[in-house]
């Protein structure tokens, strides 16, 4: 598998309010093959859609390396980001002409996957008619509708209701075995994590702490038992993460309360 | 409907008012009616109309003219910012007839320098709401459309424009309250025609009964062009709004 996505010694600073230096990602390592399905995850604030924004080119003042490669990149954004002035339909169709897709195939684009996220009857609705969480689904079909080859997915399902997000994972799951995008998606769910990926990096406080590989067979389905126990050693190692982030003195002594709060926080996202 | 009938009863007011005073100081409106209609069966009331409409409307362009690449640089350069915000307030502070008296004073009594003063009072307030419009421009779409490859062009006209428009369609609006106020003033002080000019006329002559005809004469004019002009332009373009419910 030759590499998509080389990220080396990446470092990136953000000034807090009184103008210090703040690091949000320290010295990432960081490669992703072709094809290949990966999951990051970790707690709030820990740099993820950082890392997803450097990825995607907007953010361009860093240190280190990070080149990605292998045609369009998609990014799916924590929020929908959809133009409110414009349908559904219309968002889909601002998506389109910009990457210059060939009119001949917009309708079936768009249609495969209106028809898969269940937004097929809600082409001309306007994004304030239509649910947060339908609008996340809607933000997903903009992404897929333009075919990019390598695809950034910013907690793209965290807004949804749990049976619907199955479908849609599963969903996800097809697109990418037909079509061999390579995946990176952040989420903070230990089991989506599992079910989906290749391979599982454990980020907290903007360094990768523990990789793991995905062993499971592909295809997976939802309730394999084999999942729920992998998850529950991520899960664990997650949590080992999160707690010694706590230890290190570079974190202000004003400042543990916070980290406490992340970490209830975190493990109250886990949905398990 | 609310509207027409506040209308109305404003009317029954005025005329019940009307009666307790008489008629050289305050006519009722029927009277006001017929003197306007008097004026309008005249013939020459169409052109001075005419004349204030049309510094009005070369007022309105040239202070958008002036007033939009002002706002758009304030909202986007922090230190053109820092150096025009005082100017800008400045210019809202100065009473209108300064710049009328000055511009009259500089340019001479013509229409290029009615049309100047009635520009640069309006302009302050157009680059507030400008300004405002482009501090507010989300720039977490731009990003989104960035990602989708979208040029400059495109970014600018289908992400940036969409989202100003409402604060010019804000200012412009804002900005004919003011200029219908002013022209009226630069009219009194320096033309020999237009509704102003008329006003002041008849105010010499001690006319109350043609004072108040013109007075509703413009304000017709002005409710017709909020009616049949602003508000369908905003109602097409903003079709996507929600609905907020009153
Ligand atoms: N524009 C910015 N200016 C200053 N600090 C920022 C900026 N953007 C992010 N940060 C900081 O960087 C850190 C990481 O933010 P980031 O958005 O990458 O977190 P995250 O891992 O995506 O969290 P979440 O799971 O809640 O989305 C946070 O502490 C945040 O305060
Ligand atoms: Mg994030």
């Amino acid at each position: 598998m030759n590499p998509v996505i080389e990220v080396a010694s990446l470092r990136k600073n953000f000034k807090d309010r009184n103008g210090a230096s703040r690091a949000v990602l320290r010295d990432l390592d960081l490669t992703v093959g072709a094809g290949e399905f990966l999951c990051i995850l970790g707690p709030s604030g820990c740099g993820k859609s950082t890392l997803l924004n450097v990825l995607a080119g907007l953010d361009k003042v860093y240190e280190g390396q990070a080149s990605v490669s292998g045609g369009r990149v998609g990014y799916l954004f924590q929020e929908p980001r959809l133009l409110p002035w414009l349908t559904a339909e219309g968002n889909l169709d601002f998506a389109l002409t910009s990457c210059k897709v060939p009119a001949s195939r917009w309708s079936e684009l768009k249609s495969r996957y209106l028809a898969m996220t269940g937004l097929s009857d809600y082409r001309d609705y306007y994004p304030h008619q239509i649910s947060g969480g339908m609008a996340q689904r809607l933000a997903l079909v903009r992404a897929l509708c333009v075919e990019p080859g390598v695809l950034l997915m910013d907690e793209p399902f965290s807004g949804l209701d749990e049976i619907t997000a199955r479908r849609i994972r599963s969903d996800l799951l097809t697109i990418w075995e037909e079509t061999r995008k390579t995946i990176v998606f952040v989420t903070h769910n230990a089991y989506e994590a599992c079910f989906l990926a290749d391979r599982i990096l454990v980020m907290s406080g903007g360094a990768f702490r523990q990789e793991m590989r995905v062993p499971i067979a592909r295809p997976r389905s939802y309730d394999d038992p084999a999942i729920f126990q992998l998850s529950r050693d991520v899960i664990k190692a997650f949590g080992d993460e999160i707690g010694r982030d706590t230890v290190p003195s570079a974190i202000p002594a004003s400042e543990p309360g916070l980290v406490d709060d992340l970490d209830r926080h975190a493990a109250a996202r886990m949905n398990i | 409907m609310l509207k027409v009938l506040s209308m109305v009863a404003a009317v029954i007011v005025w005329g019940l008012v009307s009666l307790t005073l008489p008629p050289e100081i305050f006519p009722g409106p029927i009277e006001t009616a017929r003197t306007l209609w008097g004026e309008i069966a005249k013939g020459d009331l169409w052109t001075d109309l005419a004349m204030t409409m049309l510094r009005v409307v070369a007022g309105l362009l040239l202070a958008l003219i002036l007033g939009v690449p002002v706002g758009v640089l304030m909202g986007l350069n922090r230190r053109a910012e820092a150096v025009l915000d005082v100017w800008v307030m400045i210019g809202l502070t100065v009473p209108s007839l300064c710049y009328a008296i000055m511009a009259f004073m500089w340019f001479g009594l013509n229409e290029g320098a009615a049309i100047i003063a009635i520009a640069i009072t309006a302009a302050p307030s157009i680059t507030i709401n400008i300004w405002e419009g482009v501090k507010n421009v989300d720039t977490r779409l731009v990003a989104m459309a960035r990602v989708f490859e979208a040029t400059r062009p495109a970014i600018v006209r289908r992400v940036l424009m969409p989202q100003i428009f409402p604060y010019v369609m804000a200012s412009a609006r804002f900005g004919l309250g003011i200029i219908w106020k002013i022209t009226v003033l630069v009219e009194l002080i320096g033309r020999p025609n237009g509704v102003g000019f008329k006003l002041f006329y008849w105010y010499q002559l001690a006319d109350m009964k043609q004072v108040l005809a013109w007075t509703l004469l413009f304000t017709i004019i002005m409710l017709l062009i909020e009616l049949c002009i602003l508000k369908p332009i905003e109602r097409r373009v903003f079709a996507w709004r929600p609905q907020v419910a009153v």
